[in-house]
């Protein structure tokens, strides 16, 4: 009998676990309710903190209750689709997703449009189309850092360009967005290159275009990675008063700035994809009409603001 | 008189053991249901939640499968997540080359059974003291081949075909039906699959020797069983199913990804034992199987249901599967009283 007991005991405290932390939550008849699902926590990504910060302070300002949810850890698209279809099972009244992979997740934002639940994409683009993007403007970030290079440096000077992997969109829009920033103000672009998003990669490729180039007034890196790589080949050929304006304000790229190696970096404004996605999805979900991409601004980082990205 | 009733109720309980012994698993999925269904009544128990579930266990309780019949001889495969991930990833290139149809739904079975025979033939042949050594080793190798042949980024787009296991519907509204009610093709699957390895091992003589190698490996090389050659069975077996796991998953993700299967061996192993496996070999059903899937399965869904954090889920799974332990160990009490 004591056996039995005991075998009950576990079995109740099992499920007592489970209710004190299933607090059931219901949403109440008027607000709204927005599902958000990231990428990763934002314990693990300051990235995604931000994001989620942006999206709760929206959702308290506009009075909708907000479904913020992301896997245990970034990259694990099954566990992100099982969170989604298990919340748009719930039912929501409209979807903010940042998704893992655009194509594993085409199927599922068809089926919750076709259900009537509205989607807007926040930070990664989807493959579906007719939905909302709301993310960074690559080419409008990459001319931001053109036209701050351009304040920098006298008219007609050399600059070179080093591209990410050519065949994502984010690399051609950054190489875009520098060339028209580069040709606006009449500098001299003497080498547009590849580095696959690497710091060795920059380096050499560096190297090489230094040989080819050596008056050379300035490098865009279309990511900080690339800029930093860059950074070491001007610092072993001697060349200090080379301008380096990179992409993304890791807080490596913060470091370097501080520290008066990289001159700038380009930052994306995560809390406003955070606002932004429960402010579009609520109004998708009352049946406004909103525009195709939504861009969420890019910010120059210089040594006075490298501070707030360390 | 007191006496004799206290007896009776006794000996009524011990009739109870053996069928608590066998269906206790499935009386704690009963009450999760029951407990998830008071949380949730309007959700948890709908057509469209219901086959979430399905879908979402589908490519999981193929590993927790493969991984049971290695645990049965006493055994541990902690490659299957990678096994998964490198099929998967030789599929979305085969895929990506323009293969037909049948190459590409064929090939990760092929490379999923092959990599389980590497294990097998490694445990057997190079003599390893555990399987847990050769398969540690794999775990790395066949994520690392997979990088590799992949360049660590992800393959996306495959036909419907190769989707049908996935990601595949059966229309039911010839039953009066609505549409979204449809059957998901992966729980056929995961019935059929899970049918064939319970009569494989319960009426194949085979089947019977993995039990057998599992409850002692001497006597069963003293009764003349090839106990290698089972074990190299076995591992393959284990293999191609974690194969099978690349093809489901291929269909629901429409992706190759690297993090794909990642730590999946250890929600496999999990399964395995909250559904009763003994670490020790010998013991342990595939119903048992199935049971443990689903709670885990259950489990993740009815707290993504809740919105409670993903942390949580792990804190839980963890729980679960010590007190399915105990409870396991209490039992065993009762049985050497007796």
């Amino acid at each position: 009998m004591n056996i039995m007991k005991k075998i009950g005991v576990f079995i109740t405290s099992l499920f007592l676990v489970l209710s004190i932390s299933a607090t059931s939550s219901f949403a109440d008849g008027h607000a709204k309710t927005i599902l958000f699902s990231i990428k990763g926590p934002g314990s693990g990504n300051p990235f995604w903190a931000s994001v989620e910060k942006g999206a709760k302070e929206e959702a308290k300002k506009l009075g909708v209750k907000l479904v913020l949810i992301a896997p245990p850890q970034e990259g694990d698209v099954q566990a992100q689709i099982n969170q989604v279809e298990d919340q748009l099972a719930k039912g929501v009244d409209a979807m903010a997703l940042a998704p893992g992979d655009p194509n594993a997740f085409g199927p599922i934002v068809d089926d919750a449009i076709k259900s009537g639940v509205p989607v807007v994409f926040v930070d990664t683009n989807g493959i579906n189309d007719g939905v909302t993007f709301i993310g960074t403007n690559n080419k409008n970030g990459a001319e931001l850092a053109a036209k701050f290079i351009c304040d920098k440096t006298a008219k007609g000077s050399d600059v070179a360009i080093l591209t990410g992997i050519e065949s994502q969109s984010t690399a051609l829009l950054r190489r875009d967005g520098a060339i028209k920033g580069f040709k606006d103000c009449g500098l001299n672009i003497v080498a547009t290159q590849t580095a696959e998003w690497d710091t060795a990669k920059a380096r050499s490729v560096t190297e090489s275009i230094l040989v080819k180039n050596p008056n050379i007034k300035a490098i865009f890196g279309s990511n900080d990675n690339m800029a930093l790589g860059a950074i070491q080949a001007l610092k072993d050929a001697g060349m200090k008063d080379v301008t380096v304006v990179g992409f993304d304000a890791t807080p490596d790229a913060a470091k370097s700035i501080l520290a008066g190696d990289m001159t700038a970096t380009i930052a994306q404004f995560s809390y406003n994809m955070g606002a932004y996605g429960v402010k579009y999805a609520l109004a998708l979900a009352k049946g406004e009409k909103i525009d195709a991409n939504i861009d969420t601004g890019t910010q120059l980082v210089t040594t006075k603001n490298a501070n707030d990205f360390k | 008189m007191v006496e004799n009733k206290k007896e009776k109720k006794e000996s009524l309980f011990l009739k109870a053991i053996p069928y608590f012994d066998k269906y206790g698993i499935l009386l704690l999925l009963l009450l999760m249901i029951i407990g998830l269904h008071l949380l949730q009544p309007e959700v948890f128990l709908s057509w469209r939640n219901v086959t979430n579930v399905f879908k979402q266990i589908s490519w999981q309780s193929m590993l927790a499968l493969g991984v049971f019949i290695v645990i049965v001889t006493a055994g541990i495969d902690l490659s299957v997540g990678s096994i998964m991930m490198l099929s998967l990833m030789v599929l979305a290139i085969t895929s990506k080359a323009g293969a037909p149809w049948y190459v590409v739904v064929l090939i990760p079975l092929v490379i999923g059974m092959f990599c389980g025979m590497f294990n097998g033939l490694g445990i057997t042949i190079l003599r390893m003291p555990h399987p847990f050594i050769m398969t540690l080793g794999t775990l790395y190798i066949f994520r690392g081949t997979g990088n590799l042949i992949s360049g660590g980024v992800p393959i996306s787009g495959f036909t419907e075909e190769v989707r049908l296991l996935g990601n595949g519907r059966i229309d039911l509204t010839w039953l009066g039906l609505k549409e979204s009610q449809y059957l998901p093709v992966s729980v056929v699957l995961i019935a059929v699959v899970f049918f064939l390895m319970w009569a494989f091992l319960n009426h194949t003589r085979t089947g019977k020797w993995i039990y057998a190698i599992g409850g002692n490996p001497n006597a069963a090389r003293a009764a003349g069983i090839n106990v290698n050659k089972i074990l190299v069975i076995v591992y393959s077996l284990c293999g191609l199913l974690a194969g099978f796991g690349a093809l489901i998953l291929a269909g629901r993700a429409d992706s190759g990804y690297p993090n794909a299967g990642l730590n999946a061996e250890l929600d496999a192993i999990a399964a395995c034992i909250i559904g009763g496996a003994s670490f020790f070999g010998g013991r342990g059903t595939v119903l048992g199987v199935f049971a443990g899937v689903m709670i885990m399965g259950i489990l993740r869904n009815g707290l993504n249901l809740n919105d409670v954090s993903a942390f949580w889920q792990q804190v839980l799974i963890g729980s679960i599967i010590v007190v399915a332990v105990y409870v396991d160990v209490l039992r065993k009490d009762l049985g050497t009283r007796k």
